[in-house]
């Protein structure tokens, strides 16, 4: 899977597991903040991401500062999934 | 402000420390730690977390689950001195019975029998059997404070002369729920908890149970006073404290004023310092900013007890007892190197020093906080309080199957039937979607009868505190993430659905929506989960300008409601609720009063009953009307104790059986207390249920009975 493609299932998995009423894959910006920002993406609905990358990925954030880091963007997000992901290898 | 002296008469105590207070006693003067492997249920992971077990026997009677078992021990502790029955018993516990129901969902175990203890209030129940108390029953459920809320409360029942000795406690087992719950919001420490330390990666989940037996007359040896409490809540997170430790410090405050002390007054602080990063931070800030930077003593013992959840803050308050009784401050054990970032100096070891007064802290999920202040005390008793004026109801509104209040009022008055599930979208209507959008069906009903309650409020009359009753609390949430557990071999349980699944995350809800930073509390004891609730509201209310939100409320799970409720399998599936803005004292105008409450049924408890009410000529007199609450799982019983009622009383008015139009639910009493409200406003029983014609009330009252192993009477009148 591409970093695109990656990130376009991403858009759509987050809206979908945290059921944002008002937010569209489109919305979630690239680069904006990710949490804690106008989405309304809070430290509970970073958990359950958690829980939906380890899950689908493979990829374990167990961890506040990691998951800080991780979480910082869509794109951080992805970076991470596409370089730890053993189910995404190349 | 202290009034009458209140004393420990008795104290019990179970925890990964020991059994008793002795064991207790010397594991805390060893500093020793009683974290180890998890033995109560297996694990599918090859590293299982440390948890705080405690070591028990095998169970003489196998139905009787774990959390039950631990509160007998502490109990049969608390009155082993002095074993004569108590008046009344409040307890605090988050999971009741869960551990069995986990087994038995996991295997998909169809015998609704073997459910029976899986109701919270159903630990309270097996001690009243068992110590022979018939009076009033409290089971608190405010997450991880419950067991020093359920301590603060029985304080009030002594204070209010409305008991003399009282049973007050908490208790936990470990479970499945609490330990892959708290794990999924990463925040348990895989090396065991290390509260306050630098490197504390969070708590330790363990179990126990702590009881205290409460008197208002001193006990012949020692006389270690509850000297206060305070309650608070932080509305500001379902989860997380409030980051300066707002709540936590309202709290604090409240306590020291309830126990006529200052900061300075206090030797020695038991912090609840669970070892999460966020909750050790809020809470050294607030205790900076409540006692400056040289704060007497402190430590948390939960890296030697690990948290048990409920019953730590009645844990806690045993060990507080023991502090003054010793002149022990504890150690806290698992601290190598204290945070700096906190700004305290906790103890590293036991210390002997004199101690005369202890504040004991325990905050829980939903913002729900709580302290306690032990210790002796001078003897200023005051008298008793006197009369308060009745709790005016400021604001109602109900939610069943046939809609809101005002469709709910139709239906009944044309003695249709109400029963059903109202529709998520025409419930949660008006409801920001933002706030909503990670609640199932309990919080969605709490907030939509909050809110509808709350309605047209000017600032100053919203409410201050929250007093909510469930009988079975959030079974979507709890099912959800359960079925989730066995799904995947109990690697991704849903976090939203464990921080859903806790009783009190719908006040909590509610606390946030509109802002209600007082006590804020949550019931759960069967079908008399709302007249606890009131019973907590009528305790806690004690400001004109602080009004108290009072709420009961259930929702029908289509596949745990049958197995848990036996008055669920005899009738259609049904929910909803009510609520009542209440404020003590105020403009004249409709009041509700909770007049009587015990377990009990029978002949002799209905004769009590009607001796509470001032007699059967008395009853004639003040009540127009009978809304009688017959669970039809105790149908026999209530049907029973309802005629002797009628009969001793002559009593000739409308007597309404308003199950049988709202359907049978444990919060049911919550939408008759609405629909009481309304008959009174209107001044008469409307036609469908009255069978026949109109039946006006000429000025009286109407009378909630509720029936069955709980037996209740509630007025609700014209002042």
């Amino acid at each position: 899977m591409d970093m695109e493609q990656l990130i376009e299932t991403l858009r759509v998995k987050i809206v979908e597991i945290l059921n944002l009423p008002d937010v569209t894959p489109a919305d979630i910006p690239l680069d904006g903040q990710l949490v804690g920002g106008e989405l309304g993406i809070d430290s509970i609905d970073v958990l359950e991401m958690v829980i939906m990358i380890e899950k689908d990925y493979g990829v374990v954030i167990d961890n506040k500062e990691l998951g800080a880091k991780v979480f910082a963007s869509l794109r951080t997000l992805a970076a991470y999934i596409q370089e730890k992901s053993p189910r995404l290898a190349n | 402000m202290s009034e009458i002296p209140i004393y420990i008469a008795g104290m019990g105590v179970v925890s990964a420390l020991g059994c008793g207070v002795a064991e207790t006693l010397q594991a805390l003067r060893d500093g020793r730690c009683g974290l180890g492997p998890l033995g109560v249920f297996a694990t599918a992971a090859e590293a299982g977390l440390p948890v705080g077990q405690v070591a028990m026997g095998d169970d003489p009677d196998a139905a009787l689950p774990r959390t039950h078992r631990l509160a007998g021990l502490a109990a049969d502790q608390a009155l082993s001195a002095d074993p004569r029955p108590v008046d009344a018993i409040v307890l605090g516990t988050t999971t009741g019975g869960i551990l069995v129901t986990e087994a038995l969902l996991e295997k998909g175990a169809a015998d609704p029998d073997a459910y029976r203890y899986h109701g919270l209030g159903t630990v309270a129940e097996t001690l009243a059997r068992r110590w022979g108390c018939r009076g009033p029953l409290i089971t608190i459920s405010t997450a991880c404070s419950s067991g020093a809320a359920a301590i603060a409360l029985a304080l009030a029942l002594l204070r209010r002369g409305m008991a003399r000795r009282v049973l007050a406690g908490g208790a936990d087992s470990l479970c499945r729920l609490t330990y892959f719950g708290f794990k999924s919001l990463q925040l348990v420490d895989s090396r065991g908890a290390r509260p306050l330390d630098q490197s504390r990666r969070g708590m330790s989940v363990a179990e126990g149970a702590g009881m205290l037996l409460l008197t208002r007359e001193a006990p012949a040896a020692g006389a270690v006073r509850l000297l206060g409490a305070g309650l608070s809540c932080d509305a500001h997170h379902a989860t997380a404290p409030h980051p300066e430790g707002q709540g936590a410090l309202a709290a604090m405050q409240a306590a020291l004023a309830d126990a006529g002390l200052a900061a300075a007054d206090i030797d020695y602080i038991s912090l609840h310092g669970t070892g999460t990063l966020d909750n050790d931070l809020a809470e050294a800030r607030a205790v900076v900013s409540l006692f400056g930077e040289r704060p007497p003593p402190l430590s948390s013992i939960k890296g030697a007890t690990g948290h048990s959840l409920a019953a730590s803050g009645a844990i806690e308050a045993v060990a507080a007892a023991l502090a003054v009784t010793h002149g022990l401050a504890p150690a806290n054990t698992g601290l190598v190197q204290v945070d700096p970032q906190l700004g305290l100096n906790p103890l590293t070891a036991p210390l002997q020093t004199p101690v005369a007064a202890v504040l004991s802290n325990s905050f829980g999920f939903g913002g729900n906080n709580a302290a306690l202040v032990v210790g002796f005390g001078s003897a200023r008793a005051t008298g008793a309080p006197g009369p308060r004026p009745p709790l005016t109801i400021a604001g109602s509104a109900c939610v069943t199957g046939a809609g809101h209040t005002q469709a709910t009022w139709d239906a009944f008055s044309n003695g249709q039937d109400c029963m059903g599930c109202l529709a998520d979208a025409t419930l949660c209507q008006g409801l920001p979607p933002r706030t909503i959008r990670r609640l199932k069906r309990l919080p969605k009903l709490a907030l939509a009868l909050a809110d509808q309650a709350c309605q047209a409020l000017p600032a100053q009359g919203m409410p201050a505190a929250v007093s909510l009753g469930t009988a079975w609390g959030a079974l979507s949430e709890t099912h959800d993430f359960l079925q989730r557990l066995f799904e995947t071999r109990q690697q991704f349980p849903s976090p939203t659905d464990f921080v859903g699944s806790v009783h009190n995350a719908p006040a909590g809800q509610i606390a946030m929506h509109l802002g209600a930073r007082g006590a804020n509390l949550t019931t759960s004891g069967g079908d008399a989960s709302f007249e606890q609730a009131l019973l907590a509201a009528d305790l806690l209310a004690a400001d004109p300008d602080r009004p108290i939100l009072l709420l009961g409320v259930d929702e029908a799970h289509p596949l745990l409601s049958p197995l848990l409720d036996g008055s669920v399998r005899l009738s259609p599936l049904a929910d909803g609720g009510g609520a009542l803005l209440l404020r003590r004292g105020g403009p004249s105008g409709p009041n509700i009063s909770l007049m009587a409450y015990g377990f009990d049924s029978g002949p002799r408890a209905v004769h009590h009953l009607i001796e509470r009410l001032g007699g059967s000529q008395a009853v004639r007199r003040a009540y127009g009307a009978i809304l009688a609450g017959i669970p039809a799982a105790h149908g026999e019983t209530a049907c029973r104790d309802l005629a002797t009622f009628t009969a001793a009383c002559g009593f000739d008015g409308p007597v309404i059986d308003y199950r049988r139009y709202i359907g049978q639910f444990g919060a049911a009493p919550a939408v008759a207390a609405v629909l009481a409200l309304r008959m009174v406003q209107v001044g008469s029983v409307p036609a469908g249920p009255a069978g026949g014609g109109q039946c006006p009330l000429n000025g009286k009252g109407v009378l909630l009975l509720g029936l069955g192993p709980h037996l209740s009477a509630v007025r609700i009148a014209q002042s």
